[in-house]
């Protein structure tokens, strides 16, 4: 129940952000950190005690006949993926400080957070649904209203592309809620639980359905894909990233970039066995496609924000090979791939939400986000360039940090799955590498431009917060039990 | 309850952060704070070695790191070796560093980076499982990222920065390869703690029979490459001579000592492995033997002092390489021959850079022995360290590199006799003889050159001695330098029970210091009498090669990063741009289409007419075709 409150909550804050007039920045500031301390204090309390199964599931019936109930329910995947969201809406409320924006402004950067942690807790369809679209509403209007330059056609492809997306997720439920009822003579339900449970899927789907299982899963493979995103279905992501104000791109690639991860791992791993051979190897290559792609293509930007907005797309191919390779393989090697994908996900959200950050100082002290005018930064601003430069490194994969602990556990279990063609894994890790350190060394390293003239470094509260965010990302290096312990038990346990 | 030993890593990596902060307002403080640091380290170390001297079996402690992964401490007698090197070597060069950054702004960062390097490498050294070995390597290769564009507004300096990181990360990831081969078959094996490296050289046949012997072969030779990455072996090791634009002490430190012989650890720690597979042990021993005498000839044609040694530092580490490659005929022990010559090797190398600096120092930065020249006379003291450098590297007897290098070299030559002859098998022993040689060229030439004649610059002429305070930490180095010989065997039976003593025919076991003579020979001609300056070598097509290292730098760069890179890079960009605007005309056709609609809603009657009678035409026939109602 404790998370329903702080749901209800973060409902009423949203409200009073969207009416209160005076001071918006700081009310949303109080808001969304008080939203972090009460999520961080509730996934405290379960680290310890988690043996396995669902938490705090509490049931509010709206219409029992058509199975329509706002289910409630935790699991370690959506408790990781809830902090990861409250940790970088306060990030991104926190450093739009220093840009006076509006009631408005902030009143949708707390829609956003509220249908992110709906979407997180519901275990109901309809409302897993309902929040998915609800998210899309705040992030159009937030890129088309504060956007930089394109930013109506920005808006409108993020728009219509994620839409498309949820047409055939919305599909794929419907055809699940059928066939319980006509196959199945279970009566109507929308419970998450019930519609994916093995039971059912194995012997009135995989098998009584072929064309069916194909339908539902391409549904549900489609929309989270086009979340993620992945190759091919990418083409909004560098217009929306780009053309979102910081604080936005914020919480586009740390934040709604784990709906599409979320979708995998809480939709799509619990019906691992309707998924045959063929599709699971699609969903690994277009994962190994998309690190090897997005590299190359990043590799070649040089606005940094642009370069960012691709590494961030590159380094959630992992996922899907994560889920290909867990999907494919057996035992340990699936445990430690499915969690070190759920992990990816958390960790690739404070890695960007630390890079976008630094980033969006440099932008404003220097006026500029471009290699070319941007060097030697280390000298004007050697805190702010040092946390950016441990943003670097972490989103290639240092050990040490988050990132490592992911990467590292999708990459080692993978072997036995993909055999040689860990190579291209390996090159497109390789090519991130590369245009990270040519990004930092171009950047922050040689002498400084001096027509950028005398600039400060940024303020204490912004050093403050990238010191808070890189902390975090090195104790999870260092220490990750703190969740990929929980996820471990939970993916063993059998999701 | 952990053990102390844990402290061993710990404590330079928790006194890191305070040493930078520390000295952000007290600047002396900085050195003091990581020095002390590393001070506990080498006690810990010098208590541990007293504890397992004289038992086989090590400490062990590991805890659950992630997924089955554990991650702790493994100290046997190879990893106290190492621990105590590198905490002693870090020492001296750490006091002497305070002298060496005196003047620097930012030397509370520099001590930072510097004792959390050395946690690293005392953590990797003392790693239980292999990724957590894997964390500490690459916690060490960062630092040396960071310490090599230290002076980080040098373009120079950035540039070699990015050459080092991105080069060893070739390495590294060619050993994350190894390590998921290894990861991944072992878990379908069911093995239940698949990298701990007790298990992996304890079990090597279990191994085998779990992954297939070709499986081990390729994950070995996985592993070879991310160590010929880290220790710059061919063909990796192009970093190492750039790296040099970092400090000097930086170079003693990390790419000299230290970090570059990780990779040879690495070989030795998982030598069980090795010794599975004859192929996997003779790619060791080619790939180390060659490159002593690869990156030796180069180093006879370098002009830059820093980066003669850099290309000495190459060619000894393929000594070592070479040593742990002949696993195959004397077993175990090669472990105790590479490692007693990374030891000796680390002392007197860290001495090398050190006089280099000192002499950076009072020429003001100026690297190249042509302008340097009689500065025995000038700097006595120091040159005297520098002269006993010298012979060790060049390996003169009774200097400690000459008992460590040459039993090597006769090992190698075991190799060719209990090999049958072949012809093939002689190669190891000639590269290595080779490399003596050209050790000897470079290493006179370059004592030459800098110590001897008249002095050839202005600045050169104005050198004096740095206070002799300064000079101790050199100067215990250049103590051990020449008496570390007498532990010899001691040293190897330390290692390895029982380690194998090496015994061959006379005359080629004379060899090597018949090259020395050799060298020392040509070298007296040409650069005792100041022949060399009257010979204009720049139109050999040999010393162009040479000067051009063998044009491998400009394959990579030029032939590999700018031909097959970029423009990959370029075109997928722009194959993506134009798959951005395929998307968006798809949405222009649907407008399209939308506005074609459109006209049709005319608002005339009779054309909504005709199309409701078109359409049921259209359906009747399909219904019609589908076979009726």
């Amino acid at each position: 129940m404790f998370i329903v409150y702080i749901f209800i909550l973060l409902l009423i804050m949203t409200l009073v952000s969207f009416v209160v007039k005076r001071a918006a920045h700081k009310i949303a500031t109080v808001e969304s950190v008080i939203i972090l301390f009460l999520t961080a204090i509730y996934a405290y309390l379960r680290f310890y005690s988690y043996t396995g199964g669902m938490m705090s599931v509490a049931s509010f019936p709206i219409d029992t006949s058509i199975g329509i109930s706002f289910l409630v329910g935790v699991t370690p995947v959506s408790l990781a993926l809830l902090f990861l969201t409250t940790v970088i809406m306060a990030m991104a409320i926190f450093v739009s400080g220093r840009e006076s924006y509006d009631r408005r402004f902030y009143g949708l950067m707390m829609a956003t957070e509220a249908g992110l942690y709906g979407l997180l807790i519901s275990r109901n369809f309809l409302f897993f649904y309902v929040f998915w679209e609800a998210i899309i509403i705040p992030v159009f209007l937030l890129i088309a209203l504060f956007g930089g330059k394109n930013r109506e056609m920005a808006s409108l492809k993020f728009f219509v592309y994620t839409q498309l997306g949820s047409v055939f997720l919305l599909l794929s439920i419907l055809t699940l809620f059928s066939f319980y009822n006509t196959s199945y003579h279970q009566g109507f339900t929308l419970n998450m639980g019930k519609l994916l449970s093995t039971a059912f899927i194995n012997s009135y789907i995989t098998s009584a359905q072929p064309f069916w299982t194909d339908f539902i899963l391409f549904g549900f493979f489609f929309a989270f894909l086009v979340k993620m995103p992945s190759f091919p279905l990418h083409s909004w992501l560098p217009d929306a990233y780009n053309s979102a104000p910081y604080p936005v791109t914020i919480v586009l690639s740390g934040a709604i970039s784990l709906m599409g991860g979320y979708g995998f791992y809480a939709v799509i791993y619990p019906i691992a066995g309707a998924i045959g051979f063929m599709v699971a190897w699609i969903v690994l290559l277009l994962g190994i496609i998309s690190l090897v792609y997005f590299g190359l293509v990043a590799m070649f930007q040089e606005n940094m924000k642009k370069m960012m907005s691709y590494a961030s797309a590159a380094s959630m191919g992992f996922i899907s090979i994560s889920l290909g390779v867990g999907i494919l393989s057996s035992g340990y090697n699936t445990y430690t791939s499915i969690t070190g994908g759920v992990f990816q996900i958390l960790a690739h959200g404070l890695i960007m939400g630390l890079i976008f950050s630094s980033l969006y100082i440099i932008k404003l002290n220097t006026g500029s986000e471009s290699t070319l005018t941007v060097r030697g930064l280390f000298r004007e601003m050697p805190i702010v360039s040092a946390f950016f430069l441990g943003g670097l490194m972490a989103s290639l994969g240092l050990p040490g940090l988050a990132g490592f602990i992911a990467e590292a556990s999708i990459v080692l279990s993978s072997y036995s799955t993909i055999g040689m063609i860990i190579f291209f894994v390996i090159f497109g890790m390789i090519i991130t590498a590369s245009y990270h350190i040519w990004a930092a060394q171009k950047s922050l390293n040689g002498p400084y431009n001096e027509f950028l003239g005398s600039i400060r470094d940024g303020t204490r509260g912004e050093i403050a917060a990238l010191s808070l965010l890189f902390v975090l990302i090195l104790a999870l290096g260092i220490y990750p039990a703190i969740f990929y312990h929980m996820i471990f038990i939970y993916v063993k346990g059998g999701i | 309850m952990i053990d102390y030993a844990w402290f061993i890593f710990l404590t330079p990596i928790i006194f890191a952060p305070i040493s930078a902060i520390a000295g952000w307002r007290r600047k002396a403080s900085a050195g003091v704070i990581a020095s002390l640091s590393i001070f506990i380290s080498l006690i810990l170390s010098i208590l541990v070695f007293l504890s397992i001297r004289d038992q086989s079996t090590p400490i062990y402690q590991s805890y659950n790191w992630f997924s089955n992964i554990n991650a702790g401490i493994y100290i046997d007698h190879l990893a106290i070796v190492m621990a105590l090197m590198v905490s002693f070597v870090s020492l001296m060069i750490h006091l002497f560093a305070m002298y060496y950054m005196k003047d620097d702004p930012r030397k509370n960062i520099y001590f930072g980076e510097t004792a959390l390097f050395t946690g690293g490498m005392l953590g990797l050294v003392l790693s239980s499982n292999l990724l957590e070995f894997f964390l500490f390597w690459e916690l060490v290769g960062v630092c040396s990222y960071l310490l090599v564009g230290f002076w980080f507004f040098k373009p120079n300096a950035a540039s070699a920065a990015k050459k080092a990181f991105i080069v060893t990360r070739v390495g590294d990831l060619l050993f994350i390869i190894g390590l998921a081969m290894l990861y991944s078959l072992l878990n379908a094996a069911g093995v239940s703690g698949p990298l701990s490296i007790p298990y992996l050289i304890s079990n090597s046949g279990a191994v085998v029979s779990a992954i297939g012997g070709q499986n081990l072969t390729i994950v070995t030779l996985l592993f070879l490459g991310g160590a010929a990455g880290k220790s710059a072996q061919f063909p990796l090791h192009v970093w190492i001579p750039d790296a040099m634009e970092g400090p000097t002490t930086v170079s003693a430190l990390i790419h000299a000592a230290t970090m570059v012989t990780a990779g040879v650890y690495l070989v030795a720690r998982l030598l069980p492995l090795y010794s599975t597979s004859v192929f996997a042990s003779d790619a060791v021993l080619y790939i180390g033997a060659f490159t002593a005498v690869f990156a030796g000839t180069i180093g006879i044609v370098v002009n830059d002092l820093k980066r003669i040694l850099a290309y000495s530092t190459i060619s000894q580490i393929g000594y070592m390489m070479g040593a742990l490659g002949l696993v195959s005929i004397i077993g175990q022990s090669a472990v105790g021959l590479s490692i007693y010559h990374l030891v000796v090797h680390a002392v007197f190398k860290a001495l090398l850079f050190m006089v280099a600096g000192v002499v950076l120092l009072t020429l003001m930065d100026l690297r190249d022995v042509k302008h340097m020249g009689g500065l025995w006379k000038k700097m006595p003291i120091t040159m005297t360290l520098f002269f006993i450098g010298s012979i060790t590297l060049a390996a003169v007897p009774p200097t400690a590199a000459y008992f460590s290098k040459d039993t090597i070299i006769d090992a190698s030559y075991q190799y060719y006799l209990l090999n049958g002859k072949g012809l093939e098998y002689i190669l190891p022993w000639l590269f290595m003889v080779l490399g003596a040689l050209t050790t000897g060229l470079y290493t006179f030439r370059m004592f030459y050159l800098v110590a001897l004649g008249k002095p050839r610059s202005k600045l050169a002429e104005e050198a004096k001695d740095p206070p002799v305070v300064v000079l101790i930490p050199l100067m215990i180095l250049a103590g051990l330098a020449l008496t570390l010989g007498l532990i010899q065997y001691r040293f190897y039976d330390f290692i390895t029970s029982n380690a194998r003593v090496i015994s061959i025919p006379v005359i080629p076991s004379y060899m090597p210091l018949f090259m020395v003579l050799v060298s020392f020979v040509i070298i007296t001609i040409f650069y005792g009498t100041g022949a060399w300056q009257k010979i204009d070598l720049s139109r050999s097509r040999i010393y162009r090669l040479l000067k051009s290292k063998y044009y491998l730098d400009a394959l990579y760069t030029r032939g590999i990063a700018e031909r097959v890179i970029l423009p990959l890079s370029s075109g997928v960009s722009r194959a993506e741009s134009g798959f951005s605007r395929s998307v968006e005309k798809t949405g222009g056709g649907a407008m399209a289409f939308g506005s074609l609609l459109r006209r049709i809603q005319s608002g005339v009657v009779e054309y909504y007419f005709v199309f409701l009678v078109l359409s049921v035409g259209i359906i009747m026939i399909i219904l019609e075709l589908m076979g009726g109602i």
